[in-house]
């Protein structure tokens, strides 16, 4: 795959072998290797092979996982997780994407010439270029959240069901509660952990990605329980396995010790004791400090809006006679004191609604039809396929459309 | 001509320098770890990194600089830079900090002890148990609150002056039963000393009820910040058995005082079959005493159906999304083809003229009912009626033509049984 040594970069060693020319012969191999047009015949395979793997392996991992081992990855391991060795055994979707957009813009800027009569083609490649890193930018910066509504229920916020996060809430004041939200994976990498809004640090001292709790009960002398303080001091916690399944979910918890430091970086106090915090404790457990109130809560990563939602009505028609879903439908009304707008929208399939760079999806509903679940993806690179695919086509039209025309000239000038 | 833009991503800084048009200048620095940063830094020709460490109070930095390549292969390390530093951009490591308004309005603090009065001691079994509420007669001057994922019903009384009280019933796994746990909490709420054991047995009030006793509590009391008219009495009552419930009202005192008769008659009312569970229906028995009995043997593998205020039963067979429903009304029901034209219409048919309605007789010990047979595109509806003692009578088996095929045999036994 390697492209070959050309006689002139031959000639350059053999003529003076100095260093100077062994690297440039080096770099000019390396920049050969990059712009070599095999290389996105190889990446283009790659990426099909990668693609038919990754639909087939949804079958046992879900979506999720599938969608994180195969394509949100610079490479596929084998053996997939709890293992001590892993191999690599093919190139993810983050390594071919890179590698085809690193190529393409690298030959693309090799071969430019500028010129009308290839209008067509750069116009195409520029179209491709924007696809990629379209693509590239919303697995980046695509947030993916949910809002659960109950008939006449307000939310001002989504949640993301596969985040947790911790919230530590400042609840002292009486006009604003000040949250601090934590996410799981700071709690899963940091042993300690410091906020400048904090005036106490978080020692965490255990943490489960998923967990089962189980009440100790009175006869049970022999549990020892992660926690001292709140709830958890009556809670065992089992650790469990990861869930997989698109339908199951994670029961994040983490035991941690709340220890007070009287200046940000000053000298560590005695302990406020050690609290289990969990998606499965749902209510907020308050402790005070230093005249102020603070609330701990695991719950699923929120992200605020400077609006509001309120579900009216879901409707959810079936075909007669049977359970299959004909149509859902969520009436919403939609608030936002910033820009005096209130104004009733009707969600359903197909027909999202749009607002300050939100798009509201008709996701699902309650089994008993009491509350609809709406997908809230922020995607700031959205318009980037459709700006690509416009692109794309007009300079596939103009480049076919220049041939055609010349071909019909040339025609003409036999006849 | 000097150009500097700095991105601000991530809290992260990345600035691009563009110094007139043939010099490129990039400087990424990234902390990869709090103790590990490194930073690139290139121009047309030379590209720069240093890799700095800290450990402890010290920091061991090393640079490489100046090393010569051609222009397009720092271009491609330029490029390769920003794609691993947009990679290394993790948004789920940010500690995020905001301030929310607290919301405002009359209900905010009952709305806030709703949270409160969730922190029951335990909720390891969280899956929320359905259980209808809605057949339990409710008093008129209460008036229904969204519900939340706690709460399963949830009341606001209005009173004299601006009093109000909150009325709430939340149900739990067992394990959250720990009466003297639940007692202190409330105590907390009313700005109350907790209570010990013994004191406590002195305190609680037995309710006698249809699915056994329920234990009342009655506190008094105002939290320092509290509002007289919001605040200064809750009246609770737990009830431990497969699961744990909560009733509660907390409210103005004078007002929690005037309800509390209605109160204890709602947990007793919910306390009966009605609030159950379990919205079975026994077999063969009619829903409730002033509708008319018949009766009929159901099939062994047919489970009850979901109850609605239209039918009179409704089963649901093993086979997918099968349905078996009867409905019953005074009088002749409506003609036989109105009736086969709407269940036609139901399956997305055409209205069918009189001659080739095809119904079918089938004679029971009792009656004869009137069968037809209708198959849609998809669907499938086999129906039996009949008219007896003022009354029309409907059975209808109805699902994906394979289930009602299936269920058909199961359906028409079902009918023969019928006893008037």
């Amino acid at each position: 795959m390697l492209p070959r040594v050309t006689d002139k970069q031959r000639a350059a060693v053999s003529n003076n072998g100095d260093l100077e020319n062994r690297r440039s012969l080096m770099v000019n191999k390396f920049v050969d290797l990059i712009t070599s047009l095999k290389l996105t015949i190889v990446c283009l395979a790659a990426g099909m092979a990668l693609i038919f793997a990754g639909t087939l392996a949804q079958v046992h991992l879900g979506i999720h996982e599938a969608q994180q081992r195969y394509f949100q990855s610079f490479f596929v391991w084998w053996p997939p997780e709890g293992r001590a060795i892993k191999f690599p055994i093919f190139p993810g979707g983050h390594l071919i994407g890179a590698v085809l957009l690193i190529n393409l813009i690298a030959a693309h800027a090799k071969r430019f010439r500028w010129a009308w009569r290839k209008l067509g083609i750069h116009l195409t490649h520029a179209g491709l270029i924007i696809m990629l890193a379209g693509g590239l930018f919303t697995d980046l910066f695509a947030v993916e959240s949910h809002m659960r509504l109950a008939n006449g229920e307000t939310k001002n916020y989504s949640e993301d069901i596969s985040h947790d996060e911790l919230a530590v809430v400042d609840i002292t004041n009486p006009e604003f509660d000040q949250v601090t939200a934590i996410p799981e994976s700071v709690l899963q990498h940091y042993h300690i952990i410091r906020h400048e809004s904090l005036p106490f640090q978080i020692v965490v001292r255990n943490f489960f990605q998923n967990s089962r709790l189980q009440v100790i009960s009175e006869e049970d002398t022999k549990a020892q329980p992660l926690a001292n303080r709140g709830p958890g001091a009556q809670v065992m916690v089992q650790p469990m396995p990861r869930a997989t399944a698109p339908d199951d979910q994670n029961v994040v918890t983490a035991a941690i010790e709340i220890i007070p430091i009287d200046r940000p970086g000053g000298a560590v106090q005695e302990s406020l004791g050690t609290w289990l915090v969990s998606d499965e404790l749902g209510a907020p457990q308050r402790f005070s400090w230093m005249g102020k109130t603070w609330q701990l809560t695991m719950r699923p990563a929120r992200y605020y809006k400077p609006y509001s939602v309120t579900l009216q009505k879901f409707t959810h028609e079936k075909y007669a006679g049977t359970e299959i879903p004909k149509n859902f439908a969520s009436q919403i009304a939609l608030i936002d004191p910033e820009r005096s707008l209130n104004r009733d929208v009707l969600i359903y399939m197909n027909h999202p609604l749009r607002y300050r760079g939100e798009t509201y999806y008709q996701a699902g509903f309650q089994k008993d039809d009491s509350a609809t679940i709406l997908q809230v993806v922020h995607n700031p690179s959205f318009l980037a396929p459709y700006v690509a695919c416009v692109i794309v086509a007009a300079g596939l039209l103009v480049q076919f459309g220049y041939h055609l025309v010349g071909f019909a000239r040339r025609r003409r000038a036999l006849a | 001509m000097a150009f500097s833009l700095q991105i601000l991503l991530s809290q992260k800084p990345v600035e691009i320098v563009w110094c007139g048009t043939s010099l490129v200048l990039l400087q990424i620095t990234k902390n990869v770890h709090p103790l590990l940063k490194y930073s690139y830094f290139a121009k047309e020709d030379v590209i720069c990194g240093s890799l700095t460490m800290t450990m402890g109070t010290r920091s061991v930095s090393k640079t490489a600089r100046g090393i010569h390549l051609g222009a397009p292969a720092n271009a491609t390390i330029i490029l390769l830079a920003l794609v691993t530093f947009f990679w290394g951009c993790d948004r789920n490591e940010e500690i995020k900090v905001y301030r929310l308004v607290k919301p405002s309005g009359e209900s905010e603090p009952i709305g806030k002890d709703a949270i409160a009065s969730t922190n029951a001691p335990v909720k390891s079994t969280l899956e929320r148990v359905p259980t209808p509420t809605g057949d339990v007669p409710v008093p008129a001057d209460w008036e229904p609150q969204p519900l939340s994922e706690m709460r399963q019903a949830s009341f606001l009384v209005k009173g004299e002056k601006g009093a109000v009280a909150d009325i709430s019933f939340v149900k739990l796994g067992p394990a959250a039963g720990n009466v003297l746990d639940n007692v202190n909490r409330w105590l907390g709420q009313l700005g109350q000393p907790p209570v010990t054991p013994e004191k406590l047995t002195g305190m609680i009030q037995k309710l006698p009820t249809a699915r056994g006793e329920v234990d009342v509590i009655d506190l008094n009391g105002k939290p320092e910040d509290g509002d007289a008219s919001k605040d200064g009495r809750i009246i609770g009552a737990i009830a431990s058995d497969e699961a744990t419930s909560f009733f509660k009202m907390r409210g103005n005192a004078a007002l929690v005082g005037a309800e509390k008769e209605k109160f204890l008659k709602w947990i007793a009312a919910m306390r009966t079959g009605a609030g159950s569970e379990s919205t079975a229906m026994p077999q063969g028995a009619a829903p409730s005493s002033n509708k008319p009995q018949i009766k009929w043997d159901v099939p062994p593998d047919w489970s009850p159906g979901p109850a609605s205020a239209m039918r009179y039963a409704s089963f649901a067979a093993p086979s997918d999304n099968v349905d078996i429903s009867v409905v019953t009304f005074p009088g002749d029901g409506g003609d036989d083809l109105g009736n086969i034209n709407r269940w036609r219409q139901q399956l997305g048919l055409p209205p069918a003229d009189a001659n080739a309605s095809n119904i079918v007789p089938l004679k029971t010990n009792e009656t004869t009912f009137s069968t037809i047979d209708i198959t849609g595109a998809n669907t499938r509806t086999v129906a039996a009626w009949t008219r007896k003692d003022g009354r029309a009578w409907f059975f209808k088996l109805t699902g994906p033509t394979n289930g009602v095929e299936k269920e058909r045999p199961n359906f028409v036994k079902f009918v023969q049984s019928v006893r008037f």
